[in-house]
């Protein structure tokens, strides 16, 4: 959705400053430490084996939902609704993981990420396909889907799937297909290579296979695709069901990796940070990872920070947001680069760009 | 079935009604000026939390209505700025604008009133209910008229003003000018930034009074994200009226009928999350009807020329 007329790092590196520095601010007036704040912030989160792991835990989904996320946005959608996908495909792995019958571990985990997949894709085909056939917002019906998702699940685990054991959760899964832990004692687990390995297939099909070409183009000009002989409209569906299928792939890691059953309201919005890590970054793939890791690690040294430093949890997510706002402003650093032009190219630049900027407000309706 | 379809019912449909109907009158004016607001959520849930702050601070309903629509003001002016200053896409400005919303109140929440989750009190002074005395003792109109709250009154007087404000005055014409082709109002002298600011505070105000209706006046607390996808749910209804204040009502009317009705099967042993998804699955439903009419008055349009 962004020009890249400058420098992405920059502009990056720029924002993250101006947002720390807003963050140092707010706590200043709130008669906080800011630097303190920092530095537990970053301890918490890298220093000693249990935070590492803890960030690399926390690191898997939302890199996989972050991934999903900007593939969507490929074709031009936002898909808001990876929650739901995250929780419907969760909780078709602990269905698989515990009611089909006993096959060999490899194989019974490739089940479960599959079938994860398809529900994530499909529950993710509805609002594509609202949004090709009717022009219904796709914000919006993923977001009050996503409450039915929640809803559904936690119905499912309450009643017919529960374990009866009074938590509202599914029976736990066979033991042998749980991935292993790769950093005890912290969670982090193998799902975290499943991750890379479905990152690197999907930056694969997006930049190397005529698919992501037909991705790449809807998502540029869907006029032009068409008339180029791609049906934009089933692309769109592709892209979301693709989106989808991640988040269901990230719903599987979560259960297999991480609780062993599925719990209700699990979550705690995992795709809300994969969402903000893939919107920072202006929803380039090849940035994600490195986003996700950044706001995993966030993540996990808020809990010392608060513990050490005394600054609320709760405020880290407040400077991420910041963070977010500021960089969905595209032009927010454009003065730096405005100084090398002429004085004639600024003039046509005012001229061109008042009309222009003015018709970028919204979605056109006619 | 009488106890769910009873003359009760009307004002249970109002009630539930009017914190969507302030979310929908913010984003009908916005969209009048082709500007989606998706923020309209985050300005609800920062309003409903700083309407509950300086309620239990200072002890007047008043001055809690008027703060939370100065923080309404200032979430829908970050959204203004960073898409007609900064040019961000205004969907990712209203995505974002939910997140720092649900973030800072979360925040504020510990930070000020110094619990997490869920904070009620008796120290939150409520929208006060106005009471008729004349009514008491006439069986229906009571029923109906009696002990509304301040708000809900309002918020049909503000439906009014609303529609006569888009659509018979010459600020109104102007707003419409530049929803349908900015560069048309460019040409005829109508300053199209300034416009949009316009619009954006107002839908700001109106905003702020659905965070302050919901936590002051429909519910005497504040919950993390207490709005629910209420903003969400304003939107959907905004495009079921086509952008008519008064249409626009009748939509959040039935979202208000389905609530309440779904609020009272839940004696009937549906299990609670069904009832609770039912405002959701209505909803997106509504919201598809309504393009898909759209879409055909569109073909029909085309199809006269």
């Amino acid at each position: 959705m962004a020009e890249k007329k400058n420098n992405p790092y920059i502009t990056l590196l720029l924002t993250l400053l101006l947002s720390m520095v807003v963050g140092a601010i707010f706590m200043l007036v709130l008669g906080f430490k800011p630097f303190d704040a920092y530095v537990q912030l970053f301890k918490g989160a890298f220093v000693g084996k249990v935070n590492l792991g803890t960030t690399l835990q926390k690191f898997v989904p939302i890199l996989l939902t972050g991934v999903g996320f900007a593939v969507a946005s490929k074709v031009g959608c936002f898909n808001a609704g990876i929650e739901g996908e995250l929780y419907l495909g969760a909780i078709t792995a602990a269905w698989a993981g515990h009611y089909l019958p006993k096959m060999p571990a490899f194989l019974h985990i490739l089940v479960c990420l599959v079938l994860a997949m398809i529900v994530g894709a499909l529950w993710a085909a509805i609002p594509a396909i609202l949004k090709v056939k009717w022009d219904v917002n796709e914000i919006c019906v993923c977001i009050l889907s996503t409450y039915v998702a929640k809803f559904f699940t936690s119905w499912l685990c309450n009643g017919p799937l529960s374990a009866k054991t009074g938590m509202p959760q599914t029976p736990a899964v066979h033991e042998n297909i749980m991935l292993t832990q790769i950093m005890k004692p912290s969670q982090a687990n193998t799902g975290l290579f499943i991750a890379f390995i479905v990152v690197a297939a999907v930056i694969w099909l997006l930049y190397r296979s005529t698919v992501g070409y037909k991705f790449l183009t809807v998502g540029l000009n869907s006029a032009h695709a068409d008339y180029m002989g791609i049906n934009s409209k089933k692309v769109v569906i592709q892209g979301m069901m693709l989106s989808g299928a991640l988040g269901g792939i990230a719903g599987t890691i979560e259960v297999l990796g991480v609780y062993g059953y599925f719990l209700d309201n699990f979550s705690l919005n995992i795709a809300n940070d994969g969402m903000l890590s893939s919107m920072i970054v202006w929803n380039d793939i090849r940035l994600v990872p490195l986003m996700a890791f950044f706001v995993a690690s966030l993540k996990a040294g808020a809990l010392s920070m608060e513990r050490f430093a005394g600054v609320p949890r709760s405020i880290v997510d407040t400077i991420t947001a910041i963070f977010i706002i500021f960089a969905t402003m595209e032009t927010l650093f454009h003065f730096l680069y405005k100084k090398k032009k002429t004085k004639e190219e600024k003039a046509a630049m005012t001229i061109n760009a008042a009309p222009a900027g003015s018709e970028k407000g919204g979605k056109k309706d006619e | 079935m009488n106890d769910v379809f009873n003359i009760t019912l009307i004002y249970a449909t109002i009630r539930s009604a009017t914190p969507i109907l302030f979310a929908a009158l913010c984003a009908t004016v916005t969209q009048q000026a082709d500007i989606l607001n998706i923020g309209t959520e985050g300005i609800m849930l920062t309003s409903a939390f700083v309407a509950v702050l300086t309620s239990v601070t200072t002890g007047s309903w008043l001055i809690a209505i008027l703060m939370a629509i100065v923080s309404g003001i200032a979430i829908a002016l970050i959204m203004a700025v960073a898409n007609i200053r900064y040019n961000a896409h205004i969907c990712a400005a209203g995505i974002a604008v939910n997140m720092f919303a649900l973030a800072i109140t979360k925040f504020g929440l510990q930070q000020f009133l110094g619990t997490a989750g869920t904070f009620t009190s008796p120290d939150i002074k409520a929208i006060p209910r106005i009471h008729i005395a004349a009514l008491d003792g006439i069986p229906v109109l009571n029923d109906i008229f009696n002990n509304w709250c301040v708000t809900e009154v309002f918020g049909i007087v503000m439906v009014i003003v609303l529609w006569f404000l888009l659509f018979k005055t010459v600020w109104g014409l102007r707003v419409r000018c530049v929803g349908r082709l900015p560069m048309a109002a460019e040409t005829a002298g109508i300053n199209v930034r300034r416009m949009k600011y316009e619009v954006m505070i107002i839908s700001g105000v109106l905003g702020g009074l659905a965070g302050a209706h919901l936590s002051l006046g429909y519910s005497q607390m504040f919950a993390d994200n207490i709005t629910n996808g209420r903003g969400f749910m304003g939107v959907a209804a905004m495009n079921f009226g086509g952008m008519n204040p008064l249409l626009v009502w009748v939509g959040t009317l039935i979202f208000g009928f389905i609530d309440s009705v779904g609020a009272r099967l839940q004696a009937y042993g549906l299990p609670s999350q069904f009832i609770l998804m039912l405002p959701y699955i209505f909803t997106i439903a509504i919201l598809v009807l309504a393009m898909w009419r759209k879409g055909r008055m569109n073909e029909k349009a085309k199809s006269a020329l």
